[in-house]
């Protein structure tokens, strides 16, 4: 047998690892800390497969991410290995549960998606997460962020060391539209938004026209809020919001908010009107989660009201996905 | 308590500088003493003395929370950190140079690409995902070659066809009889942020990025 093969299957692919004993055991108890909260708010397991159609991915890859890993099968048919829960459950809830509203559903499992190398990021990544298909309302958005805050609780992370930075994606394509840029240009200024870069975003701005959405888009690279001082930033965004979309993107924010404020579990919520990054068929609300000890976040979610249309049965859905990578490390579920 | 990664390069005097402007300096010189970690006086942050390239990395992964270092080297590590403030000093271009009389100087304008070779261009540097990118946005097809050091004796020895590397005045590549083709990237140095730090530790984080940001 030749050598070189020999030596490579000594070892996991790269970015992927062999859980072993206690390493196990930890992960499934924060599994089983997690279904307890999902089953308690009344969320029913699906299990999708780990293989789809590959274009059931095509809008899941995340800002400047590389997408899933791809397969052709016997029969010349694209497939990827699982690379978002997502998408998958929006495919289960647009057939098989078509019009049954509202559906509340969870999952666990890993996915596998290429990342960047060097980054730490592994390429299979076990989560755990929520969707809630059917309602539209902010009251729903906030029952989201208000379960994943009982998520980080419930896997033992104190309320001190957590914050939920929550943002919408709304207001971002509503300045947009309204400041008449071109797809280059904003791609261009949400990743100087996503990146706090404000030096590039003053460039970019310079190329739009004076008014009140290039305004608007300056505002978007600032330091987040505590939700004490959300109240000031939201208002101030509204005074400078230029279009009906952009003004209904903030005041839904602003509901959502209010809701979940009261059953967040003193964890943090901050404002960050430039929390812009996030899957690629978000239409709404997006929040990423933070927690003490990880350098980067340990889950995220967001409204994606038209990627069940995509499957022929077009309804409002918003979710979330925890990083079991990042979080077993911190967690001392009970 | 946050922890500030301090490139060791040309800039790390300006560095030192600007963050003692805006209230924090190591209590010990970092070319004095043999400790890697050294506490700024009052003990409000640590400091640790890195390799410019390796600065980045170590934000991203959150062992340093804050760090300054080139964007040169921010974008080529690809790196995922926030870039809040460009620090002003630093400043110099990575630019593509080949030996006078190429037929890169000419063809470059016109959107060519050494197509008049007949095969990739080869092009030497530190930056290989930067210059590979630079090329990929022309469709030019490129060869290149990672060198760690003395770029310009890549292009003057037949190594490569034309080189990518930072320039400050341009003297070294003139007395190498090379012209500069085209800048890609202006170069200087960023204050990064790890993305979580920026969450968490924003208490701590927000004063030092308005000083650190006020007008030198």
């Amino acid at each position: 047998m030749d050598e070189s093969f020999q030596e490579a299957r000594k070892a996991p692919p790269e970015g992927t690892q062999d859980l072993l004993f206690e390493a196990a055991r930890r992960l499934r108890r924060c599994e089983a800390a997690l279904v307890r909260v999902f089953e308690a708010h009344g969320f029913a397991e699906v299990i999708p497969p780990a293989v789809e159609t590959a274009e059931v991915f095509a809008e899941a890859s995340a800002g400047g991410e590389a997408g899933a890993l791809r397969v052709v099968d016997r029969r010349g048919r694209l497939l990827a290995l699982r690379a978002d829960f997502t998408a998958q459950v929006a495919r289960i809830a647009a057939t098989r549960l078509a019009g049954m509203s509202p559906l509340r559903l969870y999952y666990r499992g890993s996915v596998v998606r290429e990342s960047a190398a060097e980054s730490g990021v592994p390429r299979e990544r076990l989560q755990a997460g929520c969707e809630l298909v059917g309602e539209g309302e902010p009251a729903a958005d906030a029952e989201m962020i208000a379960l994943a805050a009982a998520s980080l609780h419930a896997l033992g992370i104190p309320a001190g060391d957590a914050r939920i930075a929550v943002g919408t994606v709304g207001y971002f394509s509503a300045l947009i539209d309204a400041a008449g840029a071109s797809p280059r240009l904003a791609r261009a200024l949400s990743d100087a938004i996503d990146r706090k870069d404000l030096p590039s975003l003053t460039a970019l701005c310079s190329e739009l026209a004076p008014g009140k959405p290039r305004d608007a888009l300056l505002m978007l690279a600032q330091p987040p809020r505590p939700q004490t001082e959300a109240v000031t930033l939201l208002s101030r965004a509204l005074e400078l919001s230029p279009a009906p979309a952009a003004t209904a993107a903030l005041q839904r924010l602003a509901s959502a908010l209010q809701v979940a404020k009261a059953r967040s579990l003193g964890a943090e919520l901050e404002v960050d009107l430039g929390e812009v990054r996030g899957l690629g068929y978000y239409t709404g609300i997006v929040f990423n989660l933070y927690a003490a000890g990880s350098p980067r976040p340990v889950g995220g979610g967001g409204r994606y009201d038209t990627l069940l249309g995509r499957f022929g049965d077009p309804r409002p859905a918003v979710g979330f996905s925890l990083d079991l990578d990042a979080l077993v490390p911190l967690a001392r579920p009970a | 308590m946050i922890t500030v990664a301090l490139p060791k390069g040309r800039t790390l005097g300006a560095t030192l500088d600007r963050f003692a402007r805006a209230g924090l300096a190591p209590e010990e010189d970092f070319a004095q003493t043999r400790r890697l970690i050294v506490p700024a006086r009052g003990g409000a942050a640590s400091f640790v003395l890195l390799k410019d390239p390796d600065v980045p990395l170590y934000v991203e992964r959150g062992a340093a929370d804050v760090g300054v270092c080139g964007l040169d080297h921010v974008l080529e590590s690809g790196a995922d950190l926030l870039i809040p403030l460009d620090l002003g000093f630093g400043a110099c271009r990575l630019s593509l140079a080949a030996p006078q009389g190429s037929p890169l100087v000419q063809g470059w304008k016109n959107g060519e690409g050494g197509a008049e070779l007949g095969r990739s261009l080869r092009v030497a540097t530190k930056y290989p995902r930067l210059s590979a990118r630079a090329f990929a946005r022309r469709g030019v097809p490129v060869d290149v070659v990672r060198l760690s050091g003395s770029v310009e004796l890549a292009a003057v020895a037949g190594l490569a066809d034309a080189i990518v590397d930072l320039v400050e005045t341009g003297r070294t590549l003139e007395q190498n009889g090379l012209v500069v083709v085209d800048d890609l990237l202006q170069v200087s140095a960023r204050l990064v942020v790890n993305r979580a730090s920026y969450r968490l530790k924003l208490e701590e984080l927000l004063p030092v990025l308005e000083r650190l940001g006020g007008a030198p």
